[in-house]
């Protein structure tokens, strides 16, 4: 086994990966180490070929398909030089302070988040497209949302230089999207930091972890010789997001007990919806995500976006098969879609765990309000729709594949609980949260409000797995906020911890 | 899975996507690398799964039809796949949900597909949004 040391390990390389390396940088002008070990591949500029299956099984775990246990949701989640913020829309929220009110950690108020939150908009980029720059599929979920008296905003997004590819899923093939790839990262490495991919963690051990170096077929080798590492280090930050970050620190076993370790997992599952249109109309150039509406947020427990997926995605979201199925298929360049997002509870039992292999198991339970969450969102969905001018709907929960115009005024008995059955709709999630949670203690939480495990004063969590209960909004930027922090953290225990 | 379960799931497939019997050999060899590719992923309790799967649906319309799958005739498959679209039991669905994922990624993975189905990305979108 190869031996290195360092004075900061980071793993991850994500939206807290690369803010925290970026934010420790100026450690490596003062003569420390900072290293951030990535599992996957950083892809070259041409490797971005906006094909749907070959960009999945590059950038994503499981290629964009891993199941919970009992299969009813699919989880979507990054693997690449930049995390999730490679294959992102770039949607740029900062956390609402009733929202943070809500998480109730003792010792993170609002003013320092918010004030941490707008550098990174700064820093991002985030900014309102132009008008002439937004779609057909958004321009009329904007229509028909004010048409019906519905609350709807525009999303700021982190981009410079957007060629409208509609790609950001599949990462962006014009470099436009400002994730930690194209802003943290570089910024970090032109610092000294060493950035070292297609690194696996495996465990950490008392103040060092255990790696795997092994090269794909593609994006760029590694910077270290393939093999297997023992790294040393002063502090240890784990940022390898909301599913991996628990299941690190599990297979870990720290010596600490941390009951919450991998529990409150939250998701915001989501649906795709998907309406017709008479007429060809822009839905698949442009930027996917301009607009949301949070109307029902407080009252039902729902959000609705605007979004524009691929073929593949497209195909297994219609709940069908067929002649029916194929038919809807073939009017892609006519079809305007939403995604429906619930927001759900921070259930103890809705956990990250490992099987013999120590690698992650989801057990998510859907409650019953959030099941209701996603058949009231669908109708809304099917008003806005209609509204826009659709002349038929597809619905995961409709009694049958088509909802037409004529029958806009008979959604309660035609999007119904019963039609709505797990194992048949395609649930979905990519905003993952919780599992190592903030909180006062360690019986109920896994860090302090500056993701200090408790009890293990070298090892931080900086990434979404710290959020104690769901975000209610896209997560980015928060994410890098709380990194923010326990970057601030990292750097004032550094001395001692150097010295321990 | 052997050739036997390839050409099971290519008949299958094709009840879920009717464009599958228009699949050239080309076309076909797109479908198995996609799907074989995103198989060969999954964990071996999960393929085998879904060959047992493969077989039980082969099999499963004997008890309503007396005949396999692939000796039914076109609507009798459909009212076969219809029952496990909306089965009694998740762990049907789950399969069926599987196979229909896998038969959607063979086909519409394939961006020799997307012209018939109105698909047309460009790096360069905007250019058509300012036209």
């Amino acid at each position: 086994m190869r031996e290195r040391s360092f004075d900061v390990v980071i793993i991850g390389s994500g939206a807290a990966g690369g803010t925290v390396a970026k934010e420790l940088s100026s450690l490596c002008r003062e003569g420390l180490s900072v290293a951030v070990l990535e599992w996957g591949a950083k892809l070259r500029e041409q490797e971005y070929t906006g094909r749907e299956a070959e960009m999945a099984d590059k950038l994503y775990f499981d290629s964009g398909g891993f199941l919970t246990r009992d299969h009813a949701m699919t989880l979507a989640f990054g693997r690449a030089y930049g995390g999730s913020t490679v294959v992102y829309t770039g949607t740029s929220l900062a956390l609402p302070e009733t929202v943070l009110a809500r998480w109730g950690v003792p010792g993170l108020e609002f003013a320092d988040l918010r004030r941490r939150s707008e550098k990174y908009l700064a820093e991002n980029n985030v900014h309102l497209l132009p008008d002439a720059d937004l779609n057909d599929n958004n321009r009329l979920f904007l229509a028909a949302c004010q048409r019906l008296g519905y609350r709807v905003e525009q999303f700021p997004i982190n981009v410079k230089g957007c060629h409208g590819a509609g790609l950001c899923n599949l990462g962006c093939p014009n470099a436009a999207k400002q994730g930690t790839n194209c802003v943290q990262l570089p910024v970090a490495e032109s610092q000294g930091v060493e950035v070292i991919t297609n690194c696996r963690v495996e465990t950490i051990g008392e103040r060092e972890c255990v790696a795997t170096v092994a090269n794909p077929s593609f994006g760029e080798p590694s910077r270290w010789p393939e093999g297997r590492y023992r790294i040393r280090a002063k502090a240890v930050v784990v940022a390898a997001g909301a599913v991996n970050s628990p299941a690190l620190l599990l297979r870990s076993q720290l010596p600490v007990r941390l009951p919450a370790l991998g529990r409150y997992f939250t998701t915001h599952p989501a649906l795709i919806l998907v309406g017709e249109h008479d007429r060809p109309i822009t839905n698949f150039y442009g930027h996917p995500k301009s607009y949301y509406c949070d109307q029902f947020v407080e009252s039902h427990g729902f959000l609705l976006e605007t979004c524009m997926y691929f073929p593949f995605t497209t195909a297994k979201n219609l709940i069908g098969f067929g002649a029916v199925h194929s038919e809807l298929m073939r009017s892609m360049d006519r079809m305007q879609m939403i995604l429906v997002l619930a927001v759900d509870p921070a259930l103890a039992d809705n956990r990250v765990s490992i099987d013999r292999n120590g690698d992650p198991v989801v057990d998510y339970t859907l409650s019953d309000g959030v099941l209701d969450s996603l058949v009231a969102s669908q109708k809304a969905a099917a008003r806005v729709f209609f509204a826009a001018g659709c002349h038929r709907v597809h619905a995961p929960a409709g009694v049958r594949f088509f909802l037409t115009a004529s029958e806009r005024d008979r959604l309660d008995e035609l999007i119904t609980r019963d039609a709505f059955k797990l194992g048949k709709v395609s649930i979905s999630s990519a905003h993952l949260m919780g599992g190592c949670r903030m909180g006062g203690g360690p019986s109920t939480s896994v860090t302090d409000a500056w993701g200090q495990v408790h009890g293990v004063p070298w090892l931080f969590v900086a990434d979404a797995s710290l959020f104690p209960a769901s975000a209610e909004i896209n997560p980015y930027v928060t994410i890098m906020a709380l990194a923010d922090r326990v970057a601030e953290r990292v750097r004032a225990r550094l001395p001692e911890l150097r010295t321990a | 899975m052997n050739e036997r379960q390839w050409q099971r799931l290519l008949h299958i497939g094709a009840s879920i996507v009717p464009e599958v019997t228009g699949l050239d050999a080309e076309g076909q060899r797109r479908f198995r690398e996609l799907v074989g590719g995103a198989l060969a992923q999954r964990p071996r309790n999960m393929q085998r799964q879904f060959a047992l799967f493969l077989g039980v649906l082969q099999w499963l319309p004997a008890l309503r039809f007396g005949r396999r799958f692939d000796r039914l005739d076109a609507a009798q498959r459909d009212a076969v796949l219809r029952w496990l679209l909306d089965a009694p039991a998740m762990r049907l669905r789950n399969g069926f949900w599987g196979l229909r994922t896998l038969v959607f990624m063979g086909f519409y993975g394939q961006p020799q597909s997307w012209p018939a189905i109105g698909y047309r990305p460009s790096f360069d979108g905007n250019q058509h949004l300012h036209a």
